[in-house]
This record gives C-alpha cells, structure tokens and sequence, in this order.
C-alpha cells in the first residue's frame, strides 16, 4: 500500500485522544508502549532557557505534573476550540491556566512563555497521536478523520482542521463523534454475526477489538442487514451529543442530532469542587482557589467521580497546613444530587432529538452509550429509564468512537463500497435580513452535503459588491445565533440598481463546512467570495501555525522511545528538584537524602542505559518513591494564596 | 429505470443539472408512489455518487458533492407526502406559494377565531377547553390533508385544478402553524 493511501482515524478528546487504524482484519487501537491506547489530552508548555524552543510535553507526564505547573499545563482546550471570550466567561473560573481575548473574538491560552491558540495546543495532541501511529505503523502518516461532537458549529469543525493541518496532518474528513461510534457499533455487529454463523455460537469478543455482549445478553434480531433505528447517547468529558439514526444496507443514515458543546464529565467534577471549596471556606475559613488549588482539586474531584461509579461511598481528606484537615464522606446518592439537573438537561436533548426525527422512544431499537460519563451509574439509569430500555453497553466507551473514525477513514480510501454515512447538520444556517433577523436557507438536521440557493439584487446603479452576513444557529434574531462571517461578494457587472440577478449557492459539505459560491445570471459572470470571519483564524495565520508547528518525521522507532524515555527522565528530575527546593523542608533529612540519591542514581542510569524496558521501570519506581513529596506540594498548592507557594530559600 | 447520476457499469458520474427529482430515483412524475422503492433507491443511488467514494480526484468531488446535495434534497421533498405534493404541482405548471397564496373563503377567518379561543382558553387555563381545540386542529389538518392528496393524485388536470391544490396547500400552512403553536 501507498503510504498516501494510510488515513487514521483519531478521536480528539476533551481529557483523552485516541488513534485508530484500520486494516483488512478491522479497526484497532493503536496503544502506547505500556498498551493503553488514551492519550491524556493535557499539553504542558515551559519556556526554555536561552533561545532554546520551549519544552512541551503531551500525555499523561503533562497530567501528572499538572499541579506543580498549574499555569503552564493546558487541559480541556477542546472546550474552547472555535469559541470566544464571550463563549467561555463561566469557564474561566475553573480554568487553572490563564486565558485572554485574541483578534476577531478568538481566544488565546496565555502561558509563562507566550501565548497560543486552542488550534496550536490541540496541534500538539494531534501530533503526539501521529508520532504514536507512525512508530506502529512504521511509515508516515499524513492524512486523518478526526472526530468532533456533533454539535459542533462551523468555527468549532474548522478550528480542528486547522489544528490537524498545524500536525501536518490533512484532515479528510471532520467525522461526528455520536455517527463515528455508530460505525463501530455496526461494524461489530457484523463481526458478531458473522462469527456466530460461521462457528454456530456467540463469540465473547469480535476481532475487531470490540467487547461484545456475552451470552444471553440483549441477544434481539438485529443485524447489519435488517434496518434499524439506534440512539447514541455521548456524553463525554466536555461535551454531550444526541444523535438517532437508521442503519440499513450499510448506509447509516442520521436522522436528527442535538447536544451541548459545555456538557460533560468536567461539570461534574467541578460540581465537587464547587462543594468541597464551599466547605473549607465555611469549616476553615479559607479560600482555595489558586490556579495550584484548581488543579488539585480537579484531580481530586475525579478520582472521587470515578470512585462513586463503583462504590456507594468515597472519602475526602484534606490536610491544609497547620493541623487544618477537611475530611468527609461523599455518597453516591449526594453526588447524584449535585448532577442530577446536568442529567436531566442530557434528557431534555434527547427528547428534541427524538422529536425533530418524528420518533417515540419506544421506536429507538437500540440505545448505545458512549463517552467516559456514561459509566455514572445515575446516567444508565436514568437513560434507560427514558428510552424504557436497558442500554446497549457492549462497546468500551472510551474508545468506541476513534474506532469508528478509523472505519470511516477506510471507507474513504475506497476500502468498503458497501458501507456509507449520511449525516446532518446540527444547527439551521441562515443569513441576517432588514432589521437583524434571520432568515433560514438550510434547516437543522438536513441531510449533507445540502443545498441552498437564494437571489439577490443590489440598491444602486453601478453597485458591484453585495455584503451577506450569514449566521448559525435556531434563534430569530442574528444577533443572538453565531456569526459565521461577512460574505462579501465582489466583481458583480456594473449595471443599473435592482437589475442584476444574483443567485448565490450556499452548500454544506460532508463535513458539515459551509461554501458559498454566485453567479449574476444576466451576465454569467462568477463573483468572487471574499469572506471576512467575525470569529476564527485568518488564512494568514492559519498559514503561520502550520508553519511554526514543529514536525518531526521520526522512524527509528528505538530511537523514538529513547528520547521520549530520555526527555521523561529530565522532566521528572527536573519538577522533582524544583519541587525538592520548595518543600524540602516539609520533609525529614532522610527523606531528603534519600529523594537526592534517587535523582543521581536515575540520572546515571538514563545517561547509559542500553536496556530500556529497564529505564522505564526504574522511572517508574521513582515516581513512587517521591510520590510523599508530590503530596506535600499538592497539599500546599491548596492552601497557597497563589501559584508561587511561600518560598522558603527566600528567607 | 435506474438513476441518471452515475453508470451501473463503470460507477462514473454525470452531472445532477437538468433532472427533476423524479428523474434522480429513475420514477415516473406521480404522486403516488412507493415510499420503499423510493428509499431503496435512495439508499442505493447515495452509496454510488457519494463524496465519500469520490474524495480521490477533485473534479469528481465537487460534482459528486453536488449531486449528492441535490439527491438528498429530492428525497426530502419526495419522502414527504406534502412537499411531494407541492413539488409536483409546480413541476406540472401551478404555482408556487411565492405567486399564490390565496385560501379557500373560510379559512382565514376560521383560523383567527380559533387562534382567539386558543389564547383564552390558555390564558384561562381550561384545560379541556384546550384539548377540545387540539383535536379540533389535527382534526382541520388531517382533512387538509386527505384534501390535497385527493387533488395531487389528479395531476397535472387543468387550471382550476391546479388551483384548488394550491389553496389548499395554502390553508394546511395556516393550520400546521396553529398545530406548532399547541
């Protein structure tokens, strides 16, 4: 195969990214050196000494690290993908790290070294995910589907394109998450039935990678071939999307889509930390809410949240400095309290779904559960309480979703003819008329590609250009849908005012990206599109990112690892000395002695280590060995009034 | 008949331009018409055109996308009694809501008494007034119904039938907008 033929599949993740590939045995995984296939979407930035290019570090160092460097960790940079300051005024509360307004209501992410654009941090995730498959694969990879809610509007689907190209990455196909895991879903099914057929018997796992229901479970007379009506609930760690769709001859056809682009798992954690920070104030008087403070107790709050989903209870404890602890128990039925209007508004959507497709719940032959937050016991319950059916939870929901981008990424390599997705658009397109209303050319959950066209004139002789504003979104006034941009339509023939005719196609394409093209009738003459964005990059500065971002064509796959393993090392030598300098003084000598010759003897051992299974596990012993130190930093981040504890070298 | 988008043979596509929509699923202009032929047709058609399986050369994109564009639109309007009704009226020379929007004579003025009642039954909180009115409406919009797939089903007929189809696809818009209302 053509290494141009290779598309993988990647679900861009609010806390984790994962890369799929699909070859002739099905979709798989692609998973790191130690077989987990998530990749903690959190990016850790530090501005080098010198002149040197700043350190960045992706995955699950960054996210252990993310307390001692709150302001330089980035986490949930998918929530403000595409957005601007206005979008995120409730977000920036919990946000650890600063964030300030860019040119045309974008955003930028403001850290120690410089700042940068959601698109350019996404860009380091997407690429770390490409170096992973490329090492598995063995051959460049230069081509992906990535996945993004279905909700997402059109800045929202075209800042993660831009993120991909900045990843030297050509982005095929903006896939929706909810279709994606679908595919995966039908595609297991097949595999399922195709092996119960061939061997007489269920099969407790398909070849793809897919758990499937064991014996005697939801067994019901739905294959790929028999038509079927799905509802994929997704609520993941940013967002929630709802999305009912018909599976028949291998077309998955989606009927109707809604969601909520700030809904997920992050609210609920920060439901606990709402609470936990309410207590210690009232109990203790204290605040805490440094950016060290919001990082830790993020962690904290969901491992709590993970906790509740298998045991009824968890236990808080936090010590606070000078005997101050905050210690209580937390049930699960109080955490339901604290989620359960988030959960019900995940409801409300599904019933606008439903609705928008003309089906009653008791139609959806199958409810399939995606997303990390689907495995809160209060969520299965109350889903299957509406749709008055047990869900479908054969699928691992953390991955079923870049499963389905890596089939859909083999759909469009020409690998499956028979196979084909028909989406929607989520939100209805319009432009502003007289007076800032809006009139509406394309209707939510209209099948795409679509299309629309629409005349218009101008107002004075000689009048050559036409100004459109077109908008996004199912309000009545422009003012309050998102703008999508100035259309200006330019080079129209110089004629008298009202004669010209001018039909202008608007036409959603497969990703659900907006192109606009006109034509003046009387003469034939093409106009030119000039489009000025409201929100989003410039051509200019898309170009400048994908310029600057650092692309690396690395092969030896050894040699990959040594330096990841190697620059793994510095990291944690590096974050435990500073961390040494600053409390070292909570700990005993000993304690001291001891951290000191860990960091010298590991620091030996990396500079001439041959054997590099061996490297990682002594790297890993040695984050257990300074696992104390990191709870004392924890513990003071929460109690320090900002992100520059009290320095005791200082004195 | 097979759909004029693409040969069976070869899978190359030709462009959508100049078809009607009863062209694109290879059926004749009628309103009755078999909504499961129709969908097979669709489904079968989509997967043979489709961007998705014409993303390698790009002039084959763009006419793919188009004619995909094109193709779910048709089935939109087809799949759904109503707008298939009106399609095939102006398809067969009536006119469109833009250049006719007259209603039959009781219409409007049935319309704006039972928007009053609706407001003060509402405002007065009576509920079985409010059911009574409800089925009142399904009831208006399920006859206007009948009543224009009683007329579409006699295309193309002559002026004054044409006529009548379009004040009555005229009157459902007044009663689906009450509906909406409930």
């Amino acid at each position: 195969m053509d290494d141009a033929d290779i598309i993988v599949g990647i679900d861009l993740g609010t806390t984790f990214s994962l890369v799929a590939y699909a070859d002739e045995s099905g979709p798989h995984i692609i998973r790191d050196e130690n077989g987990d296939g998530r990749l903690p979407s959190v990016v850790a930035i530090e501005p080098a000494e010198d002149d040197a290019p700043p350190r960045i570090t992706v995955g699950w160092k960054a996210r252990q690290h993310a307390v001692e460097n709150p302001r330089s960790t980035i986490y949930s940079i998918k929530r403000l993908m595409g957005r601007g300051p206005a979008d995120i005024e409730r977000e920036r509360a919990y946000l650890a790290y600063q964030v300030r307004p860019g040119p045309r209501d974008t955003i930028q992410v403001e850290l120690p070294g410089g700042a940068y654009t959601p698109e350019e941090i996404s860009a380091f995730v997407l690429q770390a995910l490409r170096e992973r498959a490329e090492r598995h694969l063995g051959r460049p990879v230069r081509k992906a589907v990535i996945t993004v809610p279905a909700y997402f509007d059109d800045a929202q689907r075209q800042a993660t394109r831009v993120a991909g190209q900045a990843a030297g990455l050509e982005v095929v196909r903006i896939v929706n998450e909810p279709t994606a895991a679908a595919l995966a879903y039908g595609i297991g099914l097949r595999e399922q039935l195709a092996a119960e057929s061939a061997t007489g018997k269920q099969v407790a796992a398909g070849r793809v990678g897919l758990s499937l229901a064991g014996p005697g479970r939801q067994r019901q007379p739905v294959d790929f071939g028999a038509a079927h009506t799905v509802a994929v609930y997704d609520l993941g760690g940013g967002t929630f999307d709802i999305s009912t769709l018909r599976i028949e001859q291998g077309v998955f056809q989606v009927l109707s889509t809604a969601g909520d682009t700030h809904l997920g798992g992050d609210d609920f954690d920060r439901a606990i930390v709402t609470l936990v920070q309410r207590e210690v104030q009232e109990q203790l008087g204290l605040s805490i809410d440094s950016p060290a403070a919001r990082q830790a107790l993020r962690n904290l709050a969901e491992n709590v949240k993970i906790q509740l989903s298998t045991q009824p209870q968890s236990r808080i404890e936090l010590d606070l400095g000078q005997g101050r602890t905050y210690s209580r128990t937390i049930r699960r039925e109080e955490f339901e309290g604290l989620i359960a209007d988030l959960v019900e508004r995940t409801l409300r959507l599904c019933a606008q779904a439903l609705r928008d497709a003309n089906l009653a719940p008791a139609d959806i032959d199958r409810v399939i559960l995606v997303g990390g937050s689907t495995r809160i016991p209060l969520v299965r319950r109350r889903v299957a309480e509406y749709f008055g059916r047990e869900p479908y939870t054969a699928l691992n929901p953390d991955e079923v979703v870049a499963l389905g981008a890596a089939v859909q990424a083999a759909v469009l390599s020409g690998r499956h003819p028979e196979m084909l997705l028909l989406d929607v658009t989520p939100l209805s397109l319009g432009i502003e008329t007289m007076g800032g209303a809006v009139a509406k050319l394309i209707l939510r959950n209209t099948t795409i590609p679509c299309r629309a066209t629409e005349m218009f004139t101008t107002f004075v002789d000689g009048q050559t250009a036409i100004k459109l504003h077109v908008v996004q979104g199912e309000r009545e006034l422009a003012a309050d849908c998102r703008s999508l941009g100035e259309f200006e339509l330019r080079d129209l023939p110089p004629m008298p005012g009202g004669i010209p005719k001018v039909e202008v196609e608007f036409l959603l394409d497969a990703n659900g990206i907006l192109n606009v093209s006109a034509r003046e009738l009387r003469s034939g003459r093409q106009a030119s599109v000039q489009i000025t964005p409201h929100h989003g990059l410039t051509r200019a500065e898309i170009e400048r990112i994908t310029r600057e971002s650092i692309q690396f064509a690395r092969s030896d796959i050894e040699a990959h690892r040594r330096i990841d393993l190697l620059n793994q090392v510095d990291f944690d030598i590096r974050k435990t000395r500073q961390t040494l300098e600053r409390f070292g003084h909570l700990l005993t000598p000993q304690e001291r002695q001891e951290i000191e010759r860990e960091m010298v003897a590991l620091r030996e051992f990396a500079d001439q280590a041959q054997d590099l299974d061996e490297l990682y596990r002594r790297l890993t012993a040695f984050g257990h060995r300074t696992r104390r130190l990191a709870e004392i930093a924890i513990r003071e981040a929460l109690i320090a009034p900002d992100d520059q504890p009290p320095s005791p070298s200082a004195t | 008949m097979d759909s004029p988008l693409f040969c069976e043979g070869c899978g190359r596509l030709y462009p959508a331009e100049g078809y009607n929509y009863f062209d694109l699923f290879g059926l004749p202009p009628r309103y009755d018409l078999d909504t499961a032929t129709l969908r097979q047709k669709y489904l079968e058609t989509s997967r043979a055109i489709h961007p998705d399986h014409h993303g390698q050369r790009p002039e084959a994109a763009l006419m793919s996308l188009r004619a995909s564009a094109r193709l779910n639109e048709a089935y939109r309007v087809l799949a759904d009694p109503m707008l298939r009704a009106e399609y095939l009226l102006e398809l067969f020379g009536g006119s469109s809501a833009a250049q006719d929007r007259s209603v039959g004579p009781d219409v409007l003025t049935q319309t704006l008494a039972l928007r009053e009642e609706l407001e003060e039954a509402r405002q007065m909180q009576l509920e079985t007034r409010l059911a009574d009115l409800r089925c009142q409406i399904e009831t208006l919009c399920e006859q206007t119904e009948s009543a224009v797939q009683e007329l579409a089903r006699r295309l193309p007929g002559d002026e004054t039938l044409r006529r009548q189809l379009r004040q009555q696809l005229n009157a459902l818009r007044y009663y689906q907008k009450l509906r909406e209302n409930l």
